[in-house]
């Protein structure tokens, strides 16, 4: 009972940071110049046309008018129309939502694959020449830009070696784990290297902890003391991390579904404000609230798992 | 220079357009060559950087949307093979009235895509559609007052005033005949999956990364060998956007053919020994937008002077790897170029001499690039050095595509790095729009107002004497061009790779490919 409260709560005070959302979102895109249907006519249109265009799409209203219309129908769930794609919103930003997860997810997943590994030796060997040696070669990943990083992944895994493929979905999900392994990985490389950094200082300052000589002082092995006690303490600030770095991910995947050609919700971002395309913008910063806003109560929840306590609180 | 070699064609082009008389077009079939050695059937992987907004076809602006529609859409006249000429397309023939305000076409016995007639209520349908003021791309029907069936076989369309480009203007993607009934039935959907009478159907469309292609059954053309074209089962068109990733991928066997492979990677496709590298000219033309009515830019030999302190050359190899052709005009070449408008040179010291007896004053030039527009960039930093070297002033500023654009439209701007192309296979179309102030555009956004062109403009588009035409629009290309109505920097090709199998590639002048005439060797 506690728990569901919990996440009530969590989703209650999720509204006001959407609507907050969508204002900021709002405003932002329309204070830019710029005009959808200009952009779209390119200039081969008489005034008359483009002001009928507009009228049409109630782009002539003032701007407060313009915002609350969207949100009395964006409440009903109708985003409306993309000017340039004629299509309703709901359906072109819809589709992408799942692409852009997958991604994130498979990411996400690899980056905790390739960091746990290292963090646990970097702890347990710190200072010592293997300990160096992860975080020189931790610094090298996180300052490369993933732009190039794709490519070389790909000039290497996909031309050299013509194991995985360079862009495309996949039909089924062995074979689109197979496509995105090298769009995942690009990410995962430049996410691994914040989750080693953040997970061995954790860990380094847990293992001055009280509670850890005390294990030690009862004779468990240094094995044991590390995963069992200092690992799990170690968590929390590592989870947070994460979370703050996949919400950060969402804007970085715009690039590398660039490079890989992958049809989520960034390559749909670029081009909605390439063309200025009011409606489909709106829905894309909802739905990157809202997509942030589930990651950090996923976070909230797994401290749940790590450490029962944080419900009392 | 590579494209040196496109100059007998174009010239060829100008001595065959002469021939043609506006009622009676040629059939030109260069793709019935070497028809005995086709091979039918197969799938082809083909990447391109932008995929369809919408294949709605009265609706968009896009290449993205316009290349896939070719392929999908017939009109009543079509592009022929090389997109220079004419040929009938769903009208198999048509009458002119000898005023010129009345066009009858003869609608051919052809099948949309699921096997339904193509009537005169399609054909009716589908021009009052484009034809609707809201529509973008309306203007181009513009003259036309009604459009009717006057039986079971034959529309009518009535215009206001003569109109010299009207088939032109029937022919492009925007003017392709739809099912009525499919596309009342729902609007939204047919900008997914249209249903047309063109050599291909769209099976599947993800509207973000593939469009899948396939075979029209029932299409109308036959192809040597007797049945229909197109020769391809099946086309998987992808959207990859960024540039070496499709090189890569056609390197690595994911992509059998790709279009507009980057400057700086045709080189390494050359060398590769079974790929291909083909570059065709194009209607595109790359120049700096200038604005007469910003100071000092209202100077005429301020403007030449930028003209002549444009050092073409460098940017043609820095920029452009060797691709492309040194620019004699304000617009790309469409039907009526004419050669023999001289080159402006490469001249520092004609430049100064102009700069002088303008008095300028040294107000700095801001030349407007689109942000991330790495090539862009690179021309407006050769063209500030040579302006610099003149004694003009140039500022380099950046701003996003949309910002830029709007900018450019309210006359917010001095000089743009961009391009234009033309769809239409007919000089009017751009000349009207660069050139003629009263055209609703300003002149392409330059403020260009040369009374003497627009009366010449006007003759040109309301006669039908296609030698006058060509004289006409000869000497406004020499009259805009020393003007110094704008920067031109390149007659720009399009590129393409392909493996070696794929066979019977067309790329159209217009930008897009002729996919039904392609077949794979293998």
């Amino acid at each position: 009972m506690l728990f569901l409260n919990y996440i009530a709560n969590r989703l209650l005070q999720m509204m006001p940071v959407i609507f907050g959302i969508s204002l900021v979102g709002f405003f932002a895109i329309h204070l830019v110049p710029g005009d959808p249907i200009q952009i779209m006519m390119h200039g081969h249109a008489s005034p008359e046309s483009v002001a009928a265009a507009r009228a049409q799409l109630g782009l002539d209203r003032p701007l407060l008018e313009q915002y609350g219309r969207f949100v009395m129908l964006a409440v009903t769930g109708d985003f409306g129309q993309s000017i340039v794609q004629r299509q309703a919103v709901g359906a072109i930003v819809g589709e992408r939502v799942l692409p852009t997860v997958f991604l994130l997810s498979y990411s996400t997943v690899l980056a905790i694959l390739i960091a746990l590994p290292l963090a646990l030796i970097s702890a347990r060997y710190s200072d010592h020449l293997v300990d160096h040696a992860i975080r020189i070669g931790g610094m090298v990943g996180f300052a490369m830009p993933p732009f190039w990083v794709g490519l070389l992944l790909m000039l290497f895994f996909g031309l050299y070696l013509r194991w995985l493929p360079v862009s495309g979905l996949g039909n089924d999900f062995a074979d689109r784990v197979r496509h995105l392994l090298l769009p995942s990985a690009t990410i995962a490389l430049f996410l691994a290297p914040i989750l080693v950094q953040s997970l061995r200082s954790a860990m380094l300052e847990v293992m001055t902890a009280d509670y850890i000589e005390v294990a030690r002082a009862k004779g468990l092995t240094p094995r044991r003391i590390l995963l069992k006690h200092v690992l799990r303490n170690a968590l929390i600030p590592v989870i947070t991390i994460l979370a703050v770095n996949i919400g950060w991910l969402l804007s970085g995947a715009v690039i590398v579904e660039y490079v890989f050609s992958y049809p989520g919700l960034g390559s749909l971002l670029v081009r909605a404000v390439s063309y200025r395309d009011y409606p489909v913008i709106q829905g894309l910063s909802i739905v990157f609230g809202v997509l942030v806003v589930i990651v950090n109560l996923m976070a909230d929840l797994s401290y749940i798992l790590v450490d029962r306590r944080v419900l009392k609180k | 220079m590579r494209t040196s070699d496109c100059t007998p064609r174009i010239k060829a082009w100008i001595a065959f357009a002469a021939l043609l008389t506006a009622g009676d077009l040629l059939t030109v079939d260069i793709a019935s060559a070497a028809a005995e050695t086709v091979k039918r059937g197969g799938t082809m992987v083909f990447a391109r950087p932008d995929n369809p907004l919408t294949l709605d076809p009265f609706v968009p602006n896009d290449n993205g949307s316009i290349y896939t529609l070719e392929q999908v859409c017939d009109s009543l006249v079509e592009a022929d093979s090389t997109g220079r000429g004419l040929r009938p397309g769903l009208a198999e023939s048509w009458e002119i009235s000898p005023d010129g305000l009345t066009y009858i076409f003869k609608i051919r016995d052809a099948k949309f895509s699921n096997g339904d007639p193509v009537t005169v209520d399609d054909v009716v349908f589908s021009l009052k559609s484009l034809a609707d003021p809201k529509r973008s791309m309306s203007f181009i029907l513009k003259p036309v007052k009604s459009v009717e069936a006057i039986d079971d076989k034959h529309v009518k369309v009535t215009l206001s005033e003569p109109y010299a480009p009207m088939l032109s203007a029937v022919s492009v993607y925007a003017s392709g005949i739809v099912e009525k009934k499919v596309y009342e039935a729902d609007p939204e959907k047919f900008g997914t999956i249209p249903m047309c009478a063109g050599p291909f159907a769209v099976e599947s469309n993800d509207r973000s990364s593939k469009v899948v292609l396939v075979r029209n059954p029932y299409y109308w053309d036959i192809a040597p060998d007797g049945k229909p074209y197109p020769y391809l089962d099946k086309i998987e068109m992808l959207f990859v956007p960024e540039s070496n990733t499709r090189v890569l991928g056609l390197k690595n066997g994911d992509y059998d053919a790709i279009s507009t492979v980057g400057f700086n990677q045709a080189k390494s496709l050359e060398a590769g020994g079974d790929l291909v590298l083909e570059a065709q000219p194009i209607f595109r033309l790359d120049y700096v937008y200038l604005n007469h009515s910003k100071k000092p830019l209202d100077n005429k030999k301020i403007r030449l002077a930028l003209n002549y302190a444009a050092n073409r050359e460098a940017i043609l190899k820095a920029v452009y790897f060797g691709f492309g052709e040194l620019p004699n005009s304000y617009m790309p070449v469409v039907n009526f170029h004419s050669k023999s408008v001289p080159l402006l040179p490469y001249d520092i010291n004609k430049a100064k001499q102009l700069v002088q007896e303008a008095g300028y004053d040294g107000t700095p030039i801001k030349l407007m690039v689109d942000t991330g527009n790495a090539p862009f960039h690179q021309i407006a930093t050769i063209l500030q050095q040579g302006w610099g070297q003149a004694g003009i002033k140039t500022e380099i500023v950046e701003f996003d595509v949309g910002t830029a654009f709007n900018m450019t439209q309210q006359g917010d701007y001095q000089a743009y790095v961009s391009y234009i192309t033309s769809d239409i296979n007919d000089t009017d179309e751009l000349a009207t729009i660069e050139a003629d102030y009263n055209a609703g555009t300003n002149a392409f956004f330059t403020w260009y107002n040369n009374p003497q062109v627009q009366q010449m403009l006007k003759d040109a588009r309301t006669t039908l004497d296609e030698k006058k035409r060509a004289e006409l629009y000869a000497k406004v290309q020499e009259i805009v061009y020393n003007d110094g109505y704008s920067v031109p920097l390149n007659f720009v090709p399009a590129i393409n790779g392909l493996h070696s199998y794929v066979k019977g590639w067309k790329q159209l002048a217009n930008g897009w490919w002729w996919l039904q005439y392609v077949w794979l060797d293998k």
